[in-house]
């Protein structure tokens, strides 16, 4: 039974480049599976679509003053080559940026495909799978390597926001927006306060928004930004700061904690002891 | 006296350097195709680990760092490698989805199971798209894509699909854990559950490919069993049907 288990690294590289510059990057692409694979190359463009970090292939056209080609001996992009079993193949990719190209940012995906085997005729009715497995390519085209950033907080909540000392974590959800022409990375925190005393600070992970579009932002060491309980009753803020050279100004949210839990238990005690009273003063009159 | 002195020194400092032998150590990679050597050679460095924390170190790099230069952004030191060398993995255990002989309204279902690993970064996503739809030998024979029992399920949009009297070509993807027991995770946008399928995107008619499965987060060989379904009516021509699906993984930017 032939299967495809195909290992790319890295996953996803950066680059800053002058107008006119040359960029090497080797790739490692293992093959895992128990059988050759018959492989191929490619880079593709595409733009980014919703806001957490999905891409889309449909409708771009390759920016002529980008090249691609491998710098390989033996294989050229779009060149079939086949991988034995348990075999490394070191793929460098040349990326080759004409003094023609705009001043912006570039986004490609290099891709290892699959080749389509021929169909088993023994077999009737069935289905050829094909793998793929790609690496994204963030190219800046910039003369300057500080290129200059402007971000946008466009949405920051907290869910709930009306929250019981215990129980569920307060979960923060934010979108930031890029107004400017390359893509910059979501380094900021989240500070909550109470009485204008900092009680937590969540770091931002370093989500990539690319430019003209938004992204969800993130905390490290976890997917959502939460904050986990207890807390102590009270009102408290939390401001959403992004780092200074995003020029983005920050967004505060405010949210009130009550011990509903410690009430309720509190009310069913009192309940108990009231209806033990009753009881008691019904029944036993004199006692 | 004194410049007989000095003579015979830097002639045995000079005897000295012929003598003691150093061998310079460099760092070298090569494959058929290319070598490339490195100059520096670090002291150590790695991943160390225990119960209780996780170390990545290295010593020795000289000039570690971002270097701004013209033309590129070089980032030097081992460090980055940890940053950006996330090794990306892709697995399909079976490629050939056989249905057997197809009888008429009795559904017929094939499965194989993708596994993805994407150990940092932002999580992945993998698309599906079919060359065709399943196409017969004879020039427009075929099982057209399933619009579910509702007839409204596309390429984008998933239905319920039980009646063996909706006939076509679908899939169903769930996500499972390593005992194969379901668990939706990574499809539980896409699928409700194992009754729900919807159509594979048809590149023959330029459709987009659609993401079946997704997650946010890094992770470590999650599995998919994604089961393929024919259901043909008693009109259907009799004739071997076939055609070609390719899953494409990418990673979250």
């Amino acid at each position: 039974m032939a299967s495809f288990d195909l290992t790319l690294s890295p996953s996803q590289i950066e680059f800053v480049a002058k107008p006119g510059a040359t960029i090497t990057q080797a790739y490692d692409v293992i093959n895992n599976s128990e059988n050759p694979l018959l492989l191929n190359t490619e880079v593709l463009p595409w733009h980014p679509i919703g806001n957490e970090g999905n891409v889309s292939y449909q409708n771009i056209i390759s920016s002529p003053n980008i090249l691609f080609s491998l710098n390989n001996s033996d294989i050229k992009l779009g060149q079939v080559f086949t991988l034995a079993p348990g075999q490394k193949q070191q793929l460098v990719l040349k990326i080759e940026t004409s003094s023609q190209a705009s001043l912006d940012d570039f986004y490609y995906t290099f891709f290892i495909t699959q080749q389509g085997q021929t169909l088993d005729s023994n077999k009737s009715n069935n289905t050829q799978t094909i793998g793929k497995i790609g690496s994204h390519l963030l190219l800046t085209v910039s003369n300057s390597e500080d290129v200059s950033n402007k971000a946008q907080i466009t949405k920051f909540t907290v869910s709930p926001k009306l929250k019981d000392i215990f129980l569920t974590p307060l979960t923060f959800n934010a979108e930031v927006k890029n107004n400017s022409n390359n893509f910059f990375k979501t380094k900021g925190t989240i500070t909550i306060n109470k009485n204008n005393v900092k009680v937590k600070e969540l770091e931002l992970s370093d989500n990539n928004v690319l430019t003209h579009s938004s992204r969800l932002i993130s905390c490290k060491d976890q997917t959502d930004c939460t904050f986990d309980p207890p807390f102590w009753p009270g009102s408290y803020t939390a401001t959403l700061t992004l780092d200074p050279s995003l020029s983005a100004p920050s967004a505060t949210i405010s949210f009130f904690v009550f011990p509903f839990s410690l009430t309720a238990i509190l009310i069913v005690i009192l309940t108990i002891f009231f209806i033990l009273f009753r009881i008691k003063k019904r029944f036993f009159p004199h006692s | 006296m004194k410049n007989k002195t000095s003579f015979v020194s830097i002639l045995f400092i000079i005897t000295l350097l012929f003598f003691i032998k150093k061998d310079i150590e460099a760092q070298s990679f090569s494959s058929q195709s290319y070598q490339i050597q490195f100059g520096n050679f670090n002291v150590t460095s790695g991943k160390k680990s225990s119960a209780n924390y996780t170390l990545t170190d290295t010593v020795g790099q000289n000039a570690p760092g971002q270097f701004n230069n013209t033309g590129y952004v070089l980032k030097a030191g081992f460090q980055y490698i940890y940053d950006t060398s996330n090794k990306f993995s892709f697995a399909i255990d079976n490629l050939s989805i056989n249905f057997g002989t197809l009888v008429p309204n009795v559904g017929s279902t094939s499965t194989n199971i993708i596994t993805i690993t994407t150990p940092s970064g932002k999580g992945y996503e993998i698309i599906a798209v079919e060359n065709r739809p399943l196409s017969g030998s004879n020039p427009g024979v075929t099982i057209p894509d399933t619009t579910c029992d509702s007839g409204t399920c596309s390429e984008a949009i998933s239905g319920l699909w039980t009646s063996n009297n909706t006939f076509g070509f679908g899939f169903n993807a769930i996500g499972i854990n390593s005992s194969g027991v379901a668990t939706g995770v990574g499809t539980s946008n896409y699928f409700t559950n194992n009754n729900y399928y919807r159509q594979f995107a048809n590149s023959a008619t330029n459709e987009t490919g659609q993401v079946f499965m997704s997650e946010n987060k890094p992770v470590k060989e999650h599995s998919a069993k994604i089961t393929y379904k024919a259901l043909i009516s008693r009109s259907q021509a009799a004739d071997s049907y076939e055609n070609s699906i390719s899953f494409i993984a990418v990673p979250k930017y």
